[in-house]
């Protein structure tokens, strides 16, 4: 293998994983610090890329405006979710095949609002002004919007990292995902709090739809096809870690890119491969931090 | 309570509704045909045209007055893409709506499951828009018949297409990729069979089998690249087609390598998604093309259809719309919808006029296969927007006849023993 096409996998790679990182990251804040699993995050991610299409069609915005626009109504549209269904099962003994029968209804719900609301056809949304060529290194191209999207990717992974474990709102978070009954005694308005985490989380989702948006189809069901693959990311790098959840992600991204090159045959093998060997050799995820998660 | 007497008032006003249907269909004679298609998800742009596409049809023969006296009624469950789900479906339709004739089916993997319910029941199925080969093929039973091209015949149009290149523009490897699935793997398959049958030599220097619906190429683009095949072979549909050439796009891949796409490429779903994205000098096929042939059946076929929905249709819509014709034809012949033998006679060997049709061909039903026998178009992308919001349209059309794609005997044979 000559190492210009070594890199030219890299970066493939890279990319990948920040866009699985990117959906990830939204999941993995709500099964981490809100201890919910939220199995209708792909469908937010989907609703992203919808609203991220409507913004530009209909206003004609810069394609970042309705980014943000998307994140936006992703997450108002997930803290209704959460206060209007969710919350009614915290706390049940059945909680958690609740939430999953719950979160799972959601899917259908939104896969056919956005039926409804925008058809069947397939959207698209071009690429920003500026990202939509590429840089040329040595015998490698790579397209500028893949630099974009994993230098976001960063930023996002840092910004969360900060604001979880170095703010007093992070703190209250990470503490209510412990005990909930405890922050509540202690004067903290707990179901406040699960709404905007939920919130900040379905944000997330939304946004990563809205950048994935120029590269992929946006379809009705666009939701389910994400999600396995993310949850593979939240079990390989620790349920709640950002950090882990931006390295699972590139494991997973650099894992594939190699065997595509490798193994074509057998490639999506691999994915599984690794998150089965995470679970035997590490199950709670290869970079559970100490304390973030109750025992 | 006054809760309650809402819900009365409700609860009637709904079985009023539903009563409607069954008291007008008391004194009709009515050919009742059960559909099942993908209502959600990536294909569920495919199930909606196809049962747009169907009811058209249908309006159109019932508002003649309907056939030998018959209305024609369609029912329609979404299949949720999943054959063990849609077997139960077709169950139902049989046992318990009566239905004449079972129809439809988007994915392969479901319409081989229903085959096999229709030939267990004796129930004639219309297969609209599945392509795999099988079917007509390794799978025949009496009662199953096709009316929209195989993924056989577009590769045997394929591999003349590359014949013919190689005196335009010598070439000499080929990659390939498509869904890791029957309709993924058949399509390279029979690609390769016809190469060889037609004397074409090639090199294949890539494979790759992504998952159906992954939602990231990238690995694959940077990897095919790597390869540098002078031709790109792809089998994908739908979505995976659109994605797929959104990402490649910035790499430069098809400026470096042909792309080929014979069998989904050209459908309409492409062009109206990428708009002017879309790259020029693609090479893309379809199983019905809104701007191929030119004929007056096919422009009122698709002004008809933009403007009942708003929305140009996809080759699945085609077929459907073929399908409901071949029945009412049927029917016509037999005279009742009943006499299940003998419409599988009156399909046998029917000739059907249809939009894709150029002028002096008529579609057929091979009595042998029970496959309809089409002609199949190739072309390029080249600049047109008379179809919004799509800027891309196929053009510089080439037209390989129907009856050189059809698989030879020992190709029949061969599959039939194994």
């Amino acid at each position: 293998m000559d190492p210009s096409f070594i890199i030219a996998q890299l970066i493939s790679g890279l990319t990948m994983a920040t866009l699985l990182f990117l959906v990830a990251s939204g999941l993995t804040l709500i099964f981490g610090v809100g201890n919910v699993f939220n199995f209708a995050h792909g469908s937010f991610y989907m609703l992203g890329a919808y609203l991220a299409y409507q913004t530009v069609s209909s206003w004609h915005t810069n394609f970042w405006v309705a980014t943000f626009a998307a994140a936006l109504g992703a997450g108002i549209l997930g803290m209704m979710a959460e206060f209007l269904f969710l919350r009614r099962i915290y706390g049940r003994s059945e909680e958690g095949g609740f939430q999953i029968l719950l979160t799972y209804s959601f899917i259908l719900v939104i896969d056919d609002l956005v039926k409804l609301v925008w058809g069947t056809e397939y959207k698209s949304l071009l690429r920003p002004a500026g990202f939509s060529g590429s840089v040329h290194v040595g015998g490698l191209t790579i397209p500028t919007y893949n630099l974009a999207i994993i230098a976001i990717g960063l930023i996002v992974v840092v910004l969360a990292w900060l604001i979880l474990s170095r703010t007093r709102p992070g703190r209250i978070a990470r503490a209510t995902a412990i005990d909930r009954e405890m922050m509540n005694a202690m004067g903290v308005n707990v179901p406040f709090t699960m709404t905007l985490v939920f919130g900040i989380a379905t944000a997330l989702g939304g946004f990563a739809g809205a950048l994935a948006a120029p590269l992929r189809s946006v379809t009705p069901g666009a939701g389910i096809e994400v999600i396995i693959d993310s949850l593979i990311v939240v079990v390989i790098g620790g349920m709640g870690n950002f950090w882990g959840a931006w390295l699972g992600a590139l494991i997973l991204g650099e894992v594939n890119a190699f065997a595509v090159a490798l193994v074509p045959e057998w490639a999506s093998v691999f994915s599984y491969l690794v998150m089965v060997l995470t679970l035997i050799f590490k199950p709670e995820g290869l970079f559970a931090a100490r304390g973030v998660r109750k025992v | 309570m006054l809760r309650h007497k809402y819900v009365v008032v409700i609860l009637v006003v709904l079985l009023a509704l539903f009563q409607v249907p069954f008291s007008l269909g008391a004194d009709e004679k009515i050919i009742k045909i059960g559909a099942i298609y993908p209502m959600t998800g990536r294909p569920g742009l495919y199930g909606l045209d196809s049962v747009d596409a169907a009811e058209m049809a249908m309006e159109e023969i019932n508002s003649k007055g309907g056939v030998a006296g018959y209305k024609l009624e369609l029912l329609n469950t979404d299949s949720k893409l999943k054959p063990d789900y849609s077997v139960r479906v077709a169950k139902r339709y049989i046992d318990e709506d009566k239905v004449h004739f079972l129809f439809g089916v988007v994915s392969s993997g479901v319409g081989l499951a229903v085959t096999e319910v229709s030939k267990q029941n004796k129930k004639i199925f219309i297969g609209t828009d599945h392509a795999s080969t099988r079917l007509t093929v390794d799978a025949l039973q009496p009662y199953y018949f096709r009316v929209s091209n195989n993924t056989f015949q577009s590769m045997a149009a394929g591999a003349l297409y590359l014949k013919e290149l190689k005196q335009t523009k010598p070439w000499e490897t080929l990659a390939y990729i498509g869904p890791d699935y029957a309709y993924g793997h058949d399509q390279w398959d029979e690609l390769k069979y016809n190469l060889d049958r037609f004397g074409v030599k090639y090199k294949v220097v890539g494979e790759y089998w992504p998952k159906l619906s992954a939602p990231d190429y990238t690995p694959f683009i940077t990897s095919i690249m790597n390869d540098k095949p002078d031709i790109l072979v792809s089998g994908f549909w739908g979505g995976d087609t659109v994605a797929f050439i959104k990402q490649a796009q910035p790499y430069g891949l098809f400026e470096k390598t042909l792309y080929f796409h014979p069998d989904a490429g050209g459908n309409y779903e492409l062009m109206s998604a990428t708009g002017s994205e879309l790259p020029l000098g693609l090479v893309l096929g379809a199983r019905h093309h809104l701007n191929w042939p030119e004929t007056e059946l096919n422009r009122t076929y698709v002004d008809k259809f933009y403007k009942r929905t708003g929305r140009y249709p996809s080759y699945a819509a085609e077929g459907a719309y073929a399908g409901i014709y071949a029945i009412a034809q049927a029917v016509e012949k037999v005279g009742n919808p009943n006499d299940t033998e003998a419409l599988v006679k009156a399909l046998e060997g029917m000739k059907i006029k249809l939009p894709e049709d150029p002028e002096g061909f008529t579609s057929y039903i091979d009595p042998a296969t029970h496959q309809i026998v089409q002609v199949q178009a190739i072309g390029e992308t080249i600049a047109n927007d008379k179809f919004p919001p799509a800027k891309r349209m196929l053009g510089n059309w080439k037209v390989y006849k129907a009856e050189d794609l059809l698989p030879p005997k020992e190709y029949i044979e061969m599959k039939r023993k194994k």
